[in-house]
C-alpha cells in the first residue's frame, strides 16, 4: 500500500477540513473585519486600526475589558485552589460523605446557567447585597469549582494512591506527602483546570448578566448593552482582543510547565496528547 | 554500606512478628488470624495466588492498613497505632511509585531529607545507594528516562538508603520481562546479603520465591498453608494446595491401606503415611514430575502402569503425560541429557511402567 492505506480514507481529510472551516470561519471574519478601514460589516475596504482606537477611547468599554480580566483572574485563582482542595479531600477520604460530595459536584455542571444566574440574583437580593463586580466574582467562583474538582480528580484517580503511600513510607507526614509529591504530580491538571475556568469566566454572559452592578460591567454584558444601540465595528475589535486575552492565557498555561522544567503541560492534559 | 548491620538493636526477638493479625474489609476477610515471626536478616517470602492476602499482610507491616484484630510488632514494639511515616520499614512498590518530578538523586534522598539527615551525609549515602544498584552514572536523570529494570533499581535504592530494619517488597519484579527478572533475582539476593537487612518479599511466582528465600510462607484465603525453607515446601508439601501451587505436582487420589496407599486406579503403592492418618482415610498422593522414572525401575519403587498420552518437548526437558486410567494422569519430566533425548524414547500410545521411590511421595489429606 502506498501512502494512503485502508486505514486513512480520503473523506476523513475532507470532513476534518470542513469541521475546521465551520469552527474557525466566524472567528476569522471577526478578526479580519476588526482591521477594516470602512464602517461596513460586509465589505472589506483597506486595513486600519481605527476600530481599536475607537475602542481605546471608549472609557466604559476599556473599563469593562479590565473588569472582565480581573473577574476571570480572581475566579481562576480562588476556584482552582478550592476545587483542588476539594478533589484531594473527596478522593482520599473513604467515607460515604465524601462520595456523596463527589456526586453533588456534578449538579452545578448540569444546572442550566440561566437557573444558576437567577438563583444567584435572588440570593444576593435576599441577603441585601448590592450587585457589583464582587457579586459577579462570587457567582463565577461558585460555578467554577466543580470544573476544577472534576478535572483534578480525574488526574488523581489515574495517579492512584501509591505515590502518596510511597511518600508516607519514606517518612513524609500526610501534609508533606500532598505538598511534596501529590501536588507536583497534579500540577498539569491544576493548570488545565485553571485554563478552563479562566476561559469560562472571561466570556461568561448569563451569570454575569444577573449578578453585575451598573458600572463597570463585565465585557460580554457591556457588549450586549452596546448592541441595543446598533452594531459598531468596534465590536470586532473587542472580540479580537478577547480572543487574544484567552489565547494569551492558554499560552501561559502551556509555557509555564516548560519554564519550570516539566515535560507535561496543562494543554497536553486537556487535549490528551503527551509532549515528550 | 556492605558490612554494617543497619537495623537498630531492637529489644524484641524478631524483626517482624504477627500475632493473630486479622484484616477485614467489610465482610471480606483478607488476612485471617495470621501469626508468624520473621528473623533479623532473613529473606522471607509471602507466596500465593492473587487475592490470597499476601499484599494486605505486607501493607499491615508497612502501616498502610491497620489490623482489625491482633498485634503487629516490629523489633518487639507493637506498631498497630504507629503511622507508616514513623515506622522503621520501607517499601518497594509493585508500580515503583517513583516521583517523576524529581531526578534520581532527589528520589533517593527523599526519605533522608524527611528525617533531617545532615546534608553531607545525605549526599554520601545517596551516592552509595545509587552505586549499589549500579545507577550512579544516571544520577541526574528523571525516572521517565529510565528503562523498567532501572526504575525498579531506583525504587530499591530509594528504600534501602534509609537503612530500614525491614524492607518490604511487593512483587517488585512483576513488571519486568523474564530474562531481566532472572537477573534481578540474583541481584536482589546479592544486595540483601550485602546490606543484611530483613527482606519481606511478596510474590505469586513460586520459582522466584524458591530461588531467593530463606523461608517461604505459602498463603491462600488469608491464612498460611505452609511455612518453611524452600526445600521443605517443595519437597514436602503438607497440603494439596501447596503441592499444586508450588511447581507441578501429580495428585493421585486413593485410600490408606496397610500403611500404604491404594490408588483409585487399583494399584497399591508404598508411601510414607504420616502418623495419625487412619486406615481407610481418603488421601491424595503427591509426587513431583521430576521424581518419576519411566521404565528405569529400581528395587523398592512404587510402580504404576500407563500409556503415553502426550509428549511435550521443552528444550532442556521433555514432559510426558501418562494416562493410568481414564481421567487419571501422571506428568513425568525427563531431562534431555547428552546421552538421551526423551522425545525420541517414547511414542504416543506406548505402554510404560512408571516408578518412584516411596519417600518422594507425599501423603496429603
Amino acid at each position: 500500500m502506498t501512502g494512503r492505506g485502508f486505514d486513512r480514507p480520503r473523506f476523513l481529510v475532507v470532513v476534518t477540513a470542513l469541521v475546521y472551516v465551520f469552527l474557525f470561519a466566524p472567528i476569522v471574519v471577526v478578526v479580519l473585519f476588526s482591521f477594516n478601514g470602512a464602517r461596513s460589516l460586509q465589505v472589506l475596504d483597506g486595513l486600519s486600526l481605527r476600530w481599536y482606537e475607537e475602542f481605546w477611547q471608549d472609557e466604559s468599554l476599556r473599563e469593562s475589558l479590565i473588569a472582565s480580566i480581573e473577574i476571570a483572574a480572581i475566579t481562576t485563582v480562588v476556584a482552582t485552589a478550592l476545587g483542588t482542595g476539594l478533589a484531594l479531600g473527596t478522593m482520599r477520604s473513604r467515607t460515604r460523605t465524601a462520595r456523596a460530595t463527589g456526586l453533588f459536584l456534578l449538579i452545578p455542571l448540569v444546572t442550566p446557567e440561566i437557573v444558576a444566574g437567577v438563583s444567584a440574583f435572588v440570593l444576593f437580593a435576599q441577603l441585601g447585597v448590592a450587585l457589583s463586580l464582587t457579586t459577579v466574582i462570587l457567582a463565577h467562583i461558585t460555578f467554577s469549582i466543580s470544573y476544577v474538582t472534576i478535572v483534578v480528580r480525574g488526574r488523581l484517580a489515574s495517579l492512584g494512591p501509591e505515590l502518596e503511600e510511597a511518600a508516607l513510607d519514606l517518612g513524609a507526614t500526610p501534609w508533606q506527602a500532598v505538598r511534596l509529591v501529590t501536588l507536583p504530580a497534579l500540577w498539569p491538571a491544576v493548570l488545565a483546570a485553571a485554563m478552563i475556568v479562566f476561559a469560562l469566566s472571561f466570556d461568561d454572559f448569563v451569570l454575569s448578566f444577573f449578578t453585575t452592578g451598573e458600572t463597570p460591567q463585565p465585557l460580554p454584558v457591556r457588549i450586549y448593552s452596546a448592541l441595543r444601540f446598533g452594531i459598531s465595528p468596534t465590536i470586532n475589535a473587542v472580540g479580537t482582543l478577547m480572543l487574544l486575552v484567552s489565547l494569551g492565557f492558554i499560552a501561559l498555561a502551556a509555557l509555564l510547565p516548560r519554564l519550570l522544567g516539566r515535560r507535561e503541560s496543562g494543554v497536553a492534559v486537556l487535549t490528551g496528547s503527551r509532549t515528550a | 554500606m556492605s558490612t554494617e548491620r543497619t537495623a537498630p538493636a531492637g529489644t524484641g526477638d524478631w524483626a517482624v512478628e504477627l500475632e493473630d493479625a486479622t484484616k477485614r474489609f467489610g465482610g471480606f476477610t483478607a488476612v485471617d488470624r495470621m501469626s508468624l515471626q520473621i528473623e533479623r536478616g532473613e529473606f522471607f517470602s509471602l507466596l500465593g495466588p492473587s487475592g490470597c492476602g499476601k499484599t494486605t499482610t505486607l501493607r499491615l507491616i508497612a502501616g498502610f492498613e491497620q489490623p482489625t484484630e491482633g498485634a503487629i510488632r516490629l523489633d518487639g514494639e507493637d506498631v498497630a497505632k504507629v503511622p507508616p511515616y514513623r515506622r522503621h520499614v520501607n517499601t518497594v512498590f509493585q508500580s515503583y511509585a517513583l516521583f517523576e518530578h524529581l531526578d534520581l538523586v532527589e528520589n533517593v534522598a527523599f526519605g533522608l531529607r524527611r528525617r533531617k539527615v545532615a546534608k553531607g551525609e545525605i549526599k554520601q549515602r545517596v551516592a552509595q545507594a545509587l552505586e549499589l544498584v549500579a545507577l550512579d552514572h544516571r544520577a541526574t536523570a528523571r525516572p521517565a528516562e529510565l528503562s523498567g529494570g532501572q526504575r525498579q533499581r531506583v525504587a530499591l535504592a530509594r528504600a534501602l538508603v534509609n537503612r530500614p530494619s525491614v524492607l518490604l517488597l511487593d512483587e517488585p519484579l512483576g513488571a519486568l520481562d523474564l530474562k531481566l527478572r532472572k537477573q534481578m533475582q540474583v541481584e536482589l539476593k546479592r544486595i540483601q546479603r550485602e546490606v543484611g537487612i530483613t527482606f519481606v518479599y511478596v510474590t505469586h511466582d513460586q520459582e522466584e520465591a524458591l530461588a531467593m528465600s530463606d523461608r517461604i510462607a505459602v498463603m491462600s484465603d488469608g491464612v498460611i498453608e505452609q511455612l518453611g525453607a524452600p526445600e521443605d515446601v517443595y519437597e514436602h508439601p503438607v497440603k494439596a494446595f501447596v503441592a499444586g501451587f508450588i511447581g507441578i505436582s501429580n495428585l493421585l487420589p486413593g485410600t490408606v491401606e496397610q500403611g500404604a496407599v491404594r490408588l483409585s486406579t487399583g494399584a497399591l503403592v508404598p508411601a510414607p503415611v504420616p502418623d495419625g492418618v487412619p486406615e481407610g482415610a481418603e488421601v491424595q498422593l503427591s509426587v513431583r514430575p521430576e521424581k518419576l522414572l519411566v521404565e528405569e525401575l529400581e528395587h523398592g519403587m512404587a510402580t504404576v502402569e500407563g500409556t503415553v498420552a502426550e509428549r511435550v518437548y521443552m528444550g532442556t526437558a521433555t514432559q510426558l503425560i501418562i494416562e493410568l486410567a481414564p481421567g487419571a494422569r501422571l506428568v513425568a519430566l525427563e531431562q534431555n541429557t547428552a546421552r538421551a533425548r526423551a522425545d525420541d524414547r517414547w511414542e504416543l500410545g506406548d505402554r510404560v511402567r512408571v516408578g518412584w521411590h516411596p519417600e518422594h511421595g507425599q501423603v496429603l489429606r
